[in-house]
């Protein structure tokens, strides 16, 4: 019987216009759009591969450690086509020094020529499922039970041994299958254009994650189709029930993300900001007590900071405090690249004075760290957490994160990236206390035979495991999920009492 | 007749579930809108004025004609507009201070103040998640036109189904009447709680202290909230366009929804990146490449002809002038073929989207606002045209010493006397509302004419179908 009735619904809602509508409509969007993104992801691609290549070049031609500019690049991730979160957005361009270590709020960017392009919003594979898919779900389900009802042919299908359970789960699985085509439909179609793009490639486990993104999307059509059904279910009248199915949508999809971010401020205490400042400044400025004293005490005592020492390329600064808004501030010294003749008799003296800042500088910004961090975090992070979570009481914001951790492209993902970096900061601040640089001759000049960059330790950087992107995901799917069996449940029961 | 058929359908809409959602939703955003505004309004406008005394104090603290001539004003804010609420703009996306640019020619010789456009990257550190802002763009471009197609979709093609429009029919009413009749009650019962919403939104707006509303600002308001009718007329249209050639309500209302989510939704940002793609303005590389070309160029130009001067003191002078004028002048011009060309492909890729009602409402409005990039482009505007000011000023000022040389960028070579710092022209950033209507003229017309389009069809589609 239940066969029946799903065969019923099933070729009822494939032969609609709707159905036919709805697959043209989406796959025309997917395409356009998908066609947009992959051009999008290619120039960002080959900016990528410029920028590293400019880097690696300009690595090479540094002479002296001191002078040397070590950039990191972001590679820009190819599931961004599906949700581009905060891919294209954030820097991808980072720099580590042994001044100071390094994070997001560092991050410079390459490959953007035209900032105003910004004015355009971006639209990725799920903003169209966002939109499209649901209120196609609310469209399939606004007169699931009501249409029937209204109808008569309710009561008909009533009067056989049919339990009113198996009607509501004979109605749900056939108009799910109706649904997943247009869904499944739109994934191939985006597949076989990212396999027929050159540029993009994608492992065995991008395909899992995409495979993930898919089961999020499952779960979210199948929260709309049950809103609907549950409207219809609760409403005698078709007419009511697509009246409300349709300001359900609006206000969950359209209205509420953009209202409740709009109306709720979520700016940190007035005072983090100040505070970590200070801190860090009095850390500091006690490293240039330290120096100072250093200085004074030292065997030559009346020298200045600069030891006389002069030649090509080199410069000097002193404390900078540059944007206190992101509490950058190190203390950004010395520059040499090739010593003068005349300054020959100061070196080992000023290599002295540099075996002592090498480890003092690299020791006070592991301090200003600990206080930086937190103050980034209470910043920056925490507002954009708690605005995350306000937009989850809509299924859209839960939808959005879970794909987003799937794709790799939710704040983590990204942090990943900034963590290597950080890891690999102290790669090389552990090299160059290992090798002694700081008090190297190839420190101040690169005369005699310049640096063998070679050395250096390498940098790596891999998206993080599927596993880690499936427990970023978990929680918002299992909120999603848990929602549609309350939803189903709370269909169920207003089906069951109500009269037909 | 026609009021006869539009009293039944206002008296039909105000009793339904539709009307009453509309207007909580209506007033919900409208009063959303309101609170941020008077919550964020002060706090701009204070930043603009204590950033704006600041730099009028500074530039009033010179008397050095030559320290003016070469750092210039420093800097340039754009004003904000006290209409922000009814189009944000993207203004976080556009810079809102011009900075000038010294470029340094040799190690002894600098260029003059040139404008330099940096922009911001106000996304780059930006981790929060994206969404519209809660302005009447919002309100009116996407709420607003969904509510529109929620109340025409079944105004035909329900009454065909429940048999009542044969009936109306068989009276002697004309089609066109009927039409008319059901297009003003959709209207009608729509602007109700649209306009009561507007007051309410204007009036919590206007109440505070805080903010200040001029009479320019309220006929800008006016021509907004008639834009917003004519925009709300398409949609009734479109609406009763797509009723009376389907048949059944049910697939009216998938086909308008789907319209509705390709022309409000997506088709303003795919076509706005497809445009884009289409021209490659100068890469910030490029720039960086001809900039140090330029410069070092002249550097080596200018150093080779000091040769020749070495013991003329006079010759040097009139050399370094020459230079730094032409290096501010290369400068400038380059800097300004990069911004040029940015805005050249912003300028296609809108008006590529004006396809989309939405995006020519978010245009509008943002105009009549006086927020967004057609906004920013005349602020770049001002800030040119004070520029040549304030160089002419800098000339006449060294014109009237007769003791100077008159070459200006030069400390020896230009006037020595104190400058009167009062006489100073200051920078003001005005908007027009004749240049802001000229800008929309395009857009306004073609609104127009896409709502002529409708409605003819709607009634073409009307009279010849079968009921």
């Amino acid at each position: 019987m239940l066969i029946t009735l799903i065969r019923r619904e099933l070729l009822d809602n494939l032969m609609t216009f709707r159905f036919t509508a709805a697959v043209f409509i989406m796959l025309l969007l997917v395409v356009a759009n998908t066609f947009v993104l992959i051009r999008d992801y290619e120039r960002r691609l080959t900016s990528y591969n410029t920028a590293v290549e400019k880097h690696r070049q300009e690595l090479l031609e540094t002479k002296t450690y001191s002078s040397v500019d070590l950039i990191l690049d972001r590679p820009p991730n190819p599931l961004s086509i599906f949700n581009l979160g905060l891919d294209k957005r954030l820097g991808n361009t980072l720099g580590v020094y042994y001044l100071y270590i390094p994070s997001l709020w560092d991050a410079g960017k390459h490959g953007t020529n035209n900032t105003y392009l910004n004015l355009f919003s971006s639209i990725d594979i799920v903003f169209i499922f966002e939109g499209v898919l649901s209120l196609l779900a609310l469209v399939f389900a606004y007169d699931a039970l009501a249409g029937e009802r209204e109808r008569g042919t309710l009561r008909l299908v009533l009067t056989h041994s049919v339990s009113r359970g198996q009607i509501l789960f004979a109605k749900y699985i056939s108009a799910m299958t109706c649904l997943l085509i247009p869904l499944l439909m739109c994934f191939l179609l985006v597949l076989i254009m990212l396999t027929t793009s050159t540029s993009i490639f994608l492992r065995t486990d991008d395909f899992l994650r995409i495979g993930g993104v898919i089961f999020t999307s499952f779960a979210y059509l199948s929260l709309f189709y049950l809103i609907g059904m549950l409207i219809s279910a609760a409403i005698r009248r078709t007419s009511t029930a697509l009246m409300l199915s349709m300001f359900v949508w609006g206000f969950l999809v359209l209205v509420y993300p953009n209202m409740i971010l709009t109306a709720i401020e979520t700016a940190p205490q007035a005072d983090t900001e100040t505070v970590a400042h200070n801190q860090i400044k009095q850390i500091w400025d006690e490293f240039d007590r330290e120096r100072m004293q250093f200085l004074a005490n030292d065997p030559v005592p009346e020298d200045d900071w600069d030891f006389g020492l002069w030649g090509k390329g080199y410069s000097f600064w002193g404390g900078r405090d540059d944007s206190p808004s992101l509490l950058y501030y190190n203390y950004s010294g010395f520059h040499f690249e090739e010593l003068l003749e005349e300054s020959e008799p100061q070196v080992p003296h000023a290599q002295n004075y540099h075996r002592f800042l090498g480890l003092q500088i690299t020791n006070t910004s592991d301090r200003t760290w600990i206080v930086r961090k937190p103050a980034l975090e209470a910043l920056y992070v925490q507002p954009a957490k708690m605005e995350r979570m306000l937009l989850k009481f809509s299924p859209v914001g839960l939808y959005d994160s879970a794909t987003e951790a799937w794709t790799g492209t939710d704040l983590n993902g990204l942090q990943d990236f900034f963590t290597a970096g950080q890891r690999y900061h102290q790669a090389i601040v552990d090299f160059f206390h290992d090798k002694k640089v700081f008090e190297s001759r190839q420190w101040f000049t690169g005369d005699k035979r310049g640096v063998d960059w070679n050395i250096l330790p390498q940098f790596s950087f891999q998206r993080s495991d599927i596993s880690i992107n499936a427990k970023r995901a978990f929680p918002d799917l299992f909120l999603l999920l848990m929602i549609n069996l309350v939803l189903f449940a709370a269909i169920f029961l207003v089906f069951v009492k109500s009269e037909v | 007749m026609i009021w006869h058929i539009a009293k039944r359908e206002i008296y039909d809409n105000l009793n339904s579930l539709r009307f009453a959602l509309a207007t909580v939703l209506l007033f919900g955003l409208m009063l959303t809108n309101a609170v941020v505004h008077l919550r964020e309004h002060p706090a701009r406008m204070q930043k603009y004025h204590d950033a704006s005394t600041e730099l009028l104090n500074r530039l009033r603290s010179r008397t050095d004609l030559y320290d003016l001539a070469q750092l210039g004003p420093e800097k340039f804010h754009k004003k904000p507009s006290p209409l922000h609420f009814c189009a944000d703009g993207g203004e976080v996306f556009l810079p809102d201070t011009i900075y000038i640019l010294i470029s340094r020619i040799t190690n002894d010789l600098n260029t003059l103040w040139y404008l330099s456009y940096r922009y911001q990257m106000p996304n780059l550190k930006n981790i929060r998640p994206n969404t519209i802002k809660v302005d009447w763009g919002f309100v009116i471009g996407y709420v607003l036109s969904l509510i529109a197609l929620l109340f025409t979709f079944d105004s035909i093609s329900g009454e065909r189904e429940q048999g009542t429009l044969r009936l109306t029919l068989a009276n002697s009413v004309s089609r066109h009447t009927v039409l008319i009749g059901k297009f003003l009650g959709a209207l009608v019962s729509i602007s109700v709680p649209f306009t009561l919403a507007v007051l309410m939104n204007l009036l919590v707006i206007s109440t505070s202290s805080d903010v200040q509303v001029g009479t320019d600002a309220w006929s800008r308001l006016g021509i907004i909230f008639f834009i917003s009718l004519l925009y709300l007329c398409l949609f009734l249209a479109l609406g009763l366009l797509v009723s009376s050639r389907v048949h059944q309500s049910g697939a009216s209302l998938v086909i308008l929804l789907l319209m509705w989510v390709s022309f409000v939704v997506f088709m303003p940002s795919t076509l706005a990146s497809t445009a884009s793609g289409f021209s490659s303005p100068m890469t910030s590389e490029e720039y960086w490449e001809r900039y140090e070309q330029l410069y070092a160029e002249l550097g080596d130009e200018y150093n080779a002809r000091l040769q020749d001067t070495r013991g003329v003191p006079t010759k040097r002078i009139e050399l370094r002038g020459e230079y730094v004028s032409k290096g501010t002048e290369r400068g400038e011009r380059l800097i300004h073929e990069h911004l040029a060309q940015q805005h050249a492909q912003i300028q296609l890729a809108r008006s590529v989207t004006r396809i989309s009602p939405a995006a020519l409402i978010q245009h509008l409005f943002e105009s009549f606002a006086g927020t967004g990039f057609e906004q920013h482009q005349q602020f770049v505007e001002n800030v040119q045209v004070y520029a040549r000011e304030f160089r002419e000023f800098v000339t006449d000022m060294d014109r009237a010493d007769p003791d100077s040389r008159h070459i200006i960028g030069v400390r020896e070579g230009m006037s020595q006397k104190p400058i009167n710092s009062e006489a100073i022209p200051t920078f003001e950033d005005t908007l027009s509302l004749s240049r802001d209507f000229n800008a929309a003229a395009v857009d306004l017309l073609l609104l127009i004419l896409f709502l002529a389009v409708l409605l003819s069809g709607a009634y073409l589609a009307f009279v010849r179908v079968e009921v």
